[in-house]
């Protein structure tokens, strides 16, 4: 079956450094993929090119490959090639994002319910009462208790869980196709982790949206992932089903990470965690 | 509400904390007022200088003479000039509003103007023009509010002719209304631009650092990422976060704001209430000097508790019954 997004050959520098080299996946409808690396290794990067905001507000530039879209429609079209206007009819709406830090990623100075609200009337075109309506059916959705009093809230005054509720929330408001989790429950508590992780799954069997996870968390990964993208210093160096990545991995990064997880008792005897063996890859 | 409320009546302490000290210190300084009051011609008829000092009772100690002023003070009596021998809250009334007139507008100039080169700048840090603003707020920061005066007196009013060169009003006019306004205004361009603009040249670095940092925000890529047009994104989500630090700064630089304005309405000869304190120091009037004090520092704490109100309006975490 044809896939809903392709990266082909994606390489993405700023200035002289390459942050992403040569890296290509495809990602199915109902598929949720997890890009997994140590940090520097590209996977946010990559993330932030596909919704091509890696050249906004920072100096990363798209310098080569293709990321193949396939539209609603049914028309393939591709992201790089897009121009700027473009690109913000499919933001947050065929395709969205959340990121890691749900605090400093809301604004501070408006209320979470016009945040939301803010995606539904420019992409669905709704007034400000059929987008108020819309945001109570999405805090319901994402299980946002008391979604009347929340929504009239500001970031501050809500606790992690409920602020990456509110960005998931956002993010889904528009019906995406594809859904990018840049690190999603990296800034919250493992509790928390659990009711986000399980949000996301049950949501993705609602919506049919495509998730594209990026972590470093290998308990994510065997959490929600059907397949797994390895990355290492700007490259994939291993790509396949989850289930093979974890029982079989084939490259020794791949296995230096899984053996990095730490397990109950891995302590015992010892005064400090065991160090991370590198592994270098030729370029 | 419960907040500002507290914060006006501390404002009314700190007042009375102002009277208390500025009064003392004109009651230090050498000199006799009574000497002042009779002038050259009658400070050799001691029993003139004695019946002066009887009625307006200088041979009073010093705590009688200042309860008797603050409780003067707050049925609305700020005494009697001993220059004009007229009512100083009145000669007060009549200067105070060119004063609030030429300061809020050089405020507003700079504030406004300078955001807005502040956002521009931010959003093209490389660009030449970023770079010559740069210079610029150098260059404006760095000159004397007086030179700065009579530069452009010597540039728009003396060269092209463009602008008055001092005044308020031109005493040969005579139109209705709109045209007194527009005349007025007209004589309020240069002190206001004289004034309005070391504080332009603070604002826009100011704003231009700050929009910098916020434009590299987290919520300014979600911003993006929801497919917001670029200007909704810079001024909805970023303008409003980034003002915050130039509003904080306007309201606390309103006091040496008010001393400029002493500077530009004697280079511009402005009826204002920086010219009447000018005076009354040299002519040891006093009452008046006392009276500007007062309603300047009245002025400060008004201003203070108006910025409180905006800095709350514009910023939900600063407001009560957040949980962080």
């Amino acid at each position: 079956m044809e896939p809903l997004l392709s990266v082909r050959d994606l390489t993405v520098t700023f200035g002289s450094f390459t942050a992403v080299d040569r890296v290509s996946f495809d990602l199915h409808e109902g598929q949720t993929l997890a890009v997994v690396g140590e940090s520097g290794s590209g996977k946010s990067v990559t993330a932030l090119s596909i919704m091509r905001l890696v050249e906004l507000g920072t100096r990363g530039k798209i310098e080569n490959g293709e990321i193949l879209f396939r539209q609603p429609d049914g028309e393939v079209i591709d992201l790089v090639q897009q121009r700027e206007d473009d690109m913000r009819e499919i933001r947050g709406n065929a395709i969205s994002m959340i990121f890691q830090e749900p605090l400093t990623s809301l604004n501070p100075v408006y209320s979470v319910g016009d945040q939301v609200a803010e995606a539904v009337m420019l992409h669905q075109g709704l007034a400000k009462a059929e987008a108020a309506e819309r945001v109570l059916e999405m805090f319901r959705l994402v299980r946002i208790p008391e979604p009347e009093k929340r929504m009239v809230q500001y970031p501050h005054e809500m606790s992690g869980g409920m602020r990456q509720r509110v960005m998931i929330a956002m993010a889904l408001s528009c019906d995406p196709k594809v859904l990018i989790a840049d690190e999603p429950t990296t800034a919250l508590d493992v509790t928390i982790q659990a009711q986000i992780l399980g949000l996301m799954r049950d949501l993705r069997e609602q919506t049919g949206a495509a998730v594209l996870i990026i972590t470093h968390d290998m308990g994510v990964v065997a959490e929600v992932a059907d397949d797994v993208v390895v990355m290492n210093r700007a490259k994939v160096v291993e790509h396949g089903p989850a289930v093979d990545i974890f029982e079989n991995p084939s490259e020794p990064y791949t296995q230096a990470l899984l053996a990095s997880v730490p397990r109950l008792g891995s302590m015992q005897g010892r005064s400090e965690p065991a160090p991370f063996e590198l592994v270098e890859y030729d370029s | 509400m419960k907040q500002i409320a507290a914060r006006i009546a501390w404002s009314v302490g700190l007042i009375l904390a102002v009277i208390v000290m500025c009064f003392s210190l004109v009651h230090l300084a050498p000199g006799d007022a009574a000497l002042v009051i009779a002038g050259d011609s009658g400070a050799g008829d001691p029993e003139l200088i004695e019946e002066i000092r009887e009625d307006l009772g200088l041979d009073d100690s010093y705590l009688i003479q200042l309860s008797r002023y603050v409780g003067d003070v707050a049925s609305g009596d700020l005494g009697t000039s001993y220059r004009f021998n007229e009512s100083v809250t009145s000669l007060i009334g009549d200067r105070i509003w060119p004063t609030i007139l030429l300061v809020t507008t050089a405020l507003l100039f700079a504030i406004v103007i300078g955001v807005l080169v502040g956002v521009f700048t931010a959003r093209r840090p490389e660009s030449p023009v970023s770079h010559g603003v740069t210079v610029f707020s150098l260059v404006g920061y760095s000159m004397p509010v007086f030179w700065t005066g009579y530069l452009l007196i010597i540039t728009f009013a003396s060269n092209v002719r463009w602008f008055p060169v001092a005044g308020m009003r031109d005493v040969r006019l005579e139109g209705n209304r709109l045209e007194e306004w527009l005349d007025i205004a007209h004589h309020l361009v240069l002190p206001a631009l004289t004034l309005g603009l070391i504080y332009l040249a603070q604002y826009s670095r100011l704003s231009r650092a700050s929009m910098l940092e916020v434009l590299q925000s987290d919520y300014v890529r979600t911003a993006r990422a929801k497919g917001l047009a670029e200007r909704k994104v810079v001024y909805k989500h970023a303008l409003r976060n980034a003002v915050i630090p130039v509003i904080t700064i306007a309201g606390l630089q309103f006091g040496a704001l008010l001393s400029g304005a002493l500077l530009v309405e004697t280079v511009f000869n402005w009826p204002g209430l920086g010219r009447l304190a000018a005076d009354s120091v040299f002519q040891r009037d006093a009452p008046v000097l006392l009276g500007v004090l007062i309603c300047s520092a009245a002025l400060v704490v008004v201003i203070n508790i108006l910025t409180d109100v905006v800095y709350r309006m514009i910023d939900p975490r600063i407001r009560v019954g957040g949980s962080t």
